[in-house]
């Protein structure tokens, strides 16, 4: 499937940003970095909340 | 035994009340706050941990000790020797030597090992040098959670929270590559033991001998009348005579004293001793001739052995391998005479007397291997491996001659040793090369279902025995299984009474050092058997007395010595644990302090009085007084098994006999286990359905830990509401089960509605489930590494790929971010791509390829969902794991209403599905305008005879309406008869039945409905994860028959009984399209000329296209018949015009 897409953009050096798991800060981390919390060290990272806007389907429901 | 205690007893009452007299003893208050105190120090998982601990405190630098010494045979003045090893504190490498401190919840997120560095302290030679080097890294060693190295040890509430560990978790586990790992308790026949038991009619005496180097086995077996002793390293059974004379006992009439001159002996064994004479046997080096002659060829001959005659070899087999653990010193063999001529006293003793024959299911012949003892003897093979390595390297680099001189420091490699426990943990095979020892399944994954599976699953004790074996013995109930073992959690079928579970007060102990012990025997009047003859030792005036299977003396004063020792245990003198008890028909005194027995606290009741008192209660409520502190003061003692037996409990103090009493049992709901320990009112029960809800409560959703929402399983269930139940058991207080509940009270009206509650199908209330009643949430991970390849290529991901027409992102994608990942928060669909990783091919050279990197054609290997409904991302997690590559972990969460199907259970084994749900409008509804949420079916009662659920209805009731929890604790509890009478105070009726009102036509029901609360747990097996349906779909490659499985989208089977109806039936072409055209028909081409299959309307064989026709028939017919014909087989097929 993704061979249809233009993949040379698709591997954005774009970094992205992930939260540490241990001070909560923010870290961007690019790819094929080290995951490691700048400020604690620590190399559990999450990553932040979709932007979008997630609507619950009532319909679903039952 | 009890007349002698009585007698002891009457003596010392004489001056007090006569019994008729005497006031009763009171029953204490609150007696059972001992046992939460006893759990804080002791039981449930302590054992675990406590025998990890002496593993790695005690043990480990003894069996370092033992194998202190490396010599290399290149340099004889090479040497490495062990000065003392220590376990750390548990830490992760963070590459280049540098370590961070680690925490169990980070082992588990990044798929780490929980593991801490065993160092040594060593004195080794370089060059021409001595060296002290210390803290030298040899290995790394798996932490137990909790042990005495965690980091979690003595930690507050708040300190484990910090930690993101649950205060309540156990502790106990491993954490090995992420995975939660148990080793589970092992029970075997206790070792250095002689048990006499009925083999094929005849009776043997069997000695299993377990030392550090060696394990043999020793049977001295009847054969055609005479005694004979039987040994694998032996190809013949040596005559018993033969074997004494063996070890210098030369004459016959010292063989004769030492296993007993009485005529009833000599009678048996005088054909024994004539078979000696008859093979002209009559020195100590004829006799170790014979035997010389008798050993089993050895394999491999080296230089040594070769050296020396087989007179030599037969002396070396009887010192070191025949009763090993019998010690021989200076080849003076009398110690081990005396044991084989006990052992042979024991078989004539059965002979003669049936009731002889020990009980190989008896629990003091047992012994329970823990984590620790396990895991010292997979450490000793590895480290004995590890020395020999380095043996191996010293001899080869030592002989070369090199600029810097050899340091043998260097070629330690620590990841012998870590990897060979690693993997022994984390696949469960321990195979010991030099015990021969080779077992599987030791471990197993902790399951994480609910809080009490993992709690259950600690407690769990597997047996050796084959479980395809069809005996009933040890799968029965024994009774000294009492107050060790649960009588009622054991799972159904195969493992039924193989598995079991240990009780809530448990102990098993752990190895205690025998010189004190064998110090203070001697010095309370036991003699040196050495130093005495047979007839000496065998007269009945005399007891010997054994230590942990070895001979220690004799004494002539039994009941002193049992006294004495009772005495400085109760003093605290010596370990608690140790046990001593006399067997009067062998006339012998066992003391007891190896490791692996199970026992249990009991209060010491003196003169028909238990020491502990009213005030000791007290005291301990104020928190003044903790259970060692009644140990110490010689209130509360621990029993083994075997000592148990010897002594006379008294369950509650109304039975004390002050004449025979010596103990009193603590609590008696401390004979159930965890899971048993569940069920209120297990003891108004049927016991069976105590069993099913023992096996059921491990399936119950509900919480896991405090730390749940912080950990990404594979596969977690939790309930949304989870409610703590109404008629509560002391054991779910003391196991903290209503912290982290697994179920909900629902308001249960038994009464029949509609039919679709038949077959114990439940009605569920339409209300109830909007407002949250079984509502609960189902995690599932997905997970994938970032792999580097040898050839500098390594996986990578992409982001979402676009749809070359219109420029947007394919739906397969859509919940991609640009890093390739999914976000938290999107809903995903089935099919959707949650990691877009792709994987570089296998063949790529690197060196070839040079600038052309971007020319690699990578493989799409995307993580995606699968599943009928979707669900939402909770979580992302992006890390590094042990290699230092990526590792992504993504938490999906579904949140699942009651349906139709799903399984619910109480705590009776009364499970059900549900088979309606009724809106609201149509449940019934009683005067008071309650609606239940939950229909039961009265049928369900009679013959399950499930009263204690009738019960805890009753008491959750009145519990609701007093505002507070009752208790249905086995053998105790609140009282029907009290239950009733607050019901009735409050207006209820005085049964717990209500008048109800029809919900559909609003009449009065004709009977009055027994309605009220009954703990409810929801199990995991629900309908959405079991729904499925097929009408085409993926076959397999081989048959071409439709795939097996749900998870393979299979088909639906119509098996061999279903065939059998429709032949019955004779339906021929409905069988045909089930059986053929709907599976796997095929068109092949056969020869009519010579039967045989061919190929594209060509048969090969006749050269000629003239005969061929197509035939149907199934794939895997014509499979067969090519597969026959690989083999020379020709089948051939007939063919008939039938129309």
């Amino acid at each position: 499937m993704a061979d249809v897409g233009n993949r040379d953009q698709s591997i954005t050096k774009v970094p992205m940003i992930y939260v540490c798991g241990e001070c909560h800060k923010e870290n961007e981390i690019k790819p094929r970095d080290p995951i490691r919390c700048r400020e604690c060290g620590y190399r559990i990272m999450y990553k932040k909340r979709t932007k979008r806007c997630i609507l619950f389907n009532s319909d679903n429901s039952i | 035994m009890d007349e002698k205690i009585a007698e002891v007893n009457k003596k010392n009452i004489e001056w007090e009340n006569t019994k008729g007299l005497r006031e009763p003893i009171k029953a204490l208050e609150d007696k059972w706050k001992l046992v939460p105190s006893f759990l804080q120090v002791k039981g449930l998982v302590k054992q675990h941990i406590d025998s990890f601990n002496y593993f790695i405190n005690v043990e480990i630098k003894k069996i370092v000790q033992a194998n202190e010494k490396v010599f290399c045979d290149a340099d004889p003045l090479f040497y490495i020797k062990y000065l003392n090893a220590y376990v750390g504190t548990p830490d992760l490498e963070e590459g280049f030597n540098v370590t961070k401190a680690a925490t169990p919840h980070e082992c588990r997120l990044r798929d780490m090992t929980y593991s801490a560095p065993i160092t040594v302290d060593i004195e080794y030679i370089r060059g021409n040098q001595r060296v002290i080097k210390n803290k030298q890294l040899i290995g790394r060693m798996p932490l137990m959670l909790r042990s005495s190295n965690c980091v979690l040890t003595n930690k507050s509430d708040f300190e484990l929270a910090q930690l993101n560990e649950c205060p309540h978790d156990p502790g106990g586990y491993f954490i090995i590559r992420g995975q939660e790992k148990v080793i589970l308790i092992q029970e075997q026949l206790s070792k250095n033991r002689m048990i006499v038991d009925e083999f094929k009619g005849a009776i043997q005496c069997q000695v299993t001998s377990s030392t550090h180097e060696k394990k043999t086995r020793t049977n001295v077996i009847v054969k055609n009348g005479k005694y004979v002793m039987r040994h694998n390293a032996l190809s013949d059974d040596i005559p018993i005579a033969v074997a004494f004379k063996a070890m210098g006992i030369c004459t016959d009439q010292e063989i004769m004293q030492l296993v007993g001159s009485d005529d009833a002996i000599a009678k048996k064994m005088a054909p024994c001793i004539m078979e000696c004479h008859n093979l002209k046997i009559f020195t100590q080096n004829q006799a170790l001739a014979y035997i010389g002659s008798k050993l089993k060829v050895k394999r491999f001959q080296t230089a040594n052995t070769k050296a020396r005659t087989p007179i030599d070899e037969a002396r070396d087999l009887l010192a070191t391998t025949i009763l090993a653990h019998v010690t021989v010193e200076n080849f003076n063999f009398y110690v081990k005479a005396i044991y084989l001529a006990i052992m042979v006293k024991r078989v004539i003793e059965a002979e003669n007397n049936k009731s002889a024959i020990d009980d190989p299911d008896y629990y003091g012949n047992k012994r329970l291997e823990l984590a620790g003892s396990l895991l010292s003897l997979m450490f000793e093979d590895l480290f004995k491996r590890f020395n020999w390595e380095l043996k191996s390297i010293a001899d080869k680099i030592i002989p070369k001659v090199k600029a810097a001189p050899f340091d043998v420091v260097k070629h330690m490699r620590p990841d012998l040793i870590a990897n060979g426990l690693f993997t022994a943990i984390s696949s469960g095979n321990w195979t010991i090369k030099r015990f021969k020892m080779e077992r599987h399944g030791v471990t197993q994954v902790l399951s994480r279902l609910s809080y009490i599976s993992a709690l259950g699953m600690m407690t769990r004790v597997n047996s050796q025995f084959e479980k395809t074996r069809k005996v009933s013995g040890p799968r029965s109930l024994q009774p000294s299984q009492w107050g060790m073992l649960c009588p009622s959690d054991t799972p159904e079928g195969e493992g039924c009474g193989l598995v079991k579970n240990l009780a809530l007060m448990t102990h098993i102990t752990t190895d205690s050092s025998e010189e004190p012990i064998s110090r203070l025997a001697c010095n309370s009047g036991v003699e040196d058997v050495r130093l005495l003859g047979g007839e000496e030792i065998n007269h009945p005036a005399v007891y010997i007395v054994f230590l942990n299977g070895n001979i220690l003396g004799v004494t002539r004063q039994y009941k002193k010595l049992i006294k004495i020792f009772r005495m400085f245990r109760r003093r605290g003198l010596i370990s608690s644990f140790v046990s001593i008890y006399p067997n009067h028909n062998q006339r012998t005194v066992y003391i007891c302090s190896d490791g692996g027995r199970l026992c249990r606290p009991y209060i010491i009741v003196e003169k028909g009085n238990p020491l502990v008192q009213q005030v000791h209660i007290n005291e301990l409520n104020r928190g003044i007084r903790k259970f060692q502190d009644f140990l110490n003061d010689g209130l509360i003692e621990y029993l083994d098994v075997n000592e148990e037996n010897d002594s006379h409990i008294a369950t509650v103090e109304a039975e004390i006999d002050p004449y025979v009493t010596t103990h009193l049992e603590i609590e008696p709901f401390t004979i159930l286990g965890v899971c048993a320990g569940l069920v209120p009112y297990p003891h108004h029960n049927q016991s069976p359905r105590n069993t099913y809800q023992c096996a059921m409560g491990k399936q119950a959703m509900g919480t896991i830990g405090y730390n749940q929402k912080n950990r990404i399983d594979t596969l977690m269930y939790n309930l949304v509401y989870p409610q703590c139940p109404m008629v509560k058991t002391k054991t779910i207080e003391l196991t903290n089960f209503d912290k982290l509940p697994a179920g909900q009270n629902a308001t249960v009206a038994v009464m029949s509605y509609s039919g679709y509650d038949i077959e114990d199908a439940l009605i569920l209330n339409r209300a109830s489930i909007d407002r949250g009643y079984g509502r609960c949430l189902v995690y599932k991970s997905a997970k994938t590494t970032m792999k580097r390849y040898s050839n500098q290529t390594s996986d990578r991901i992409l982001g979402p790929s676009k749809d070359a027409t219109t420029g947007k992102v394919i739906k397969a994608h859509d919940i991609l971010d640009s890093d390739g990942i999914a976000a938290p928060g999107e809903m995903v669909e089935n099919r959707q791509v949650l990691i877009n990783k792709q994987m570089p091919p296998a063949t790529i050279n690197p060196i070839a390829q040079g600038q052309q990197q971007q020319q690699i054609e990578y493989k799409e290997v995307p993580v995606t969902y699968k599943g009928p409904v979707e669900s939402y991302i909770e979580r992302v997690m992006v890390s590094a794991n042990a290699e230092d590559a990526f590792l992504i972990k993504i938490l999906l969460r579904q949140t699942r209403i009651p349906e139709i199907g799903d399984k619910f259970s109480s705590r009776h084994g009364q499970k059900g599905v549900t088979g309606l749900i009724v809106q609201q409008e149509d449940m019934p509804f009683n005067d008071r305008g309650i609606c239940p949420d939950m229909i039961m079916n009265p049928h369900g009662f009679p013959s399950r005879m499930t009263v204690g659920k009738t019960i805890e209805l009753l008491a959750g009731k009145a519990g609701l309406m007093e505002g507070k929890f009752h208790y249905g604790t086995a053998f105790g509890g609140s009282k029907v008869r009290d239950v009733c009478n607050e019901l009735e105070k409050h207006g209820y009726n005085y049964h717990g039945k209500d008048i109800f009102y029809s919900g559909i036509t609003g009449e009065p029901l004709e009977a009055y409905i027994y309605s009220g609360p009954v703990y409810y747990q929801k199990l995991k097996h629900m309908v959405q994860d079991k729904m499925h349906a097929r009408a085409r779909g993926p076959r397999a490659v081989l048959t071409r028959q439709p795939t097996e499985g749900r998870s393979r989208d299979g088909g639906l089977r119509l098996g061999e009984m279903e065939r059998d109806c429709l032949i019955g039936y004779g339906a021929s072409m409905l069988l045909m399209e089930r059986l053929m055209l709907a599976s796997d028909a095929f068109s092949a081409d056969i020869c009519g000329a010579c039967g045989r299959l061919a190929s594209r309307a060509w048969c090969h064989a006749c050269r000629s296209s003239a005969a061929v026709s197509a035939v149907e028939m199934p794939y895997a017919c014509k499979l067969l018949f090519q597969e026959l014909a690989s083999m020379n087989i020709v089948p051939k097929l007939t063919l008939k015009k039938y129309c």
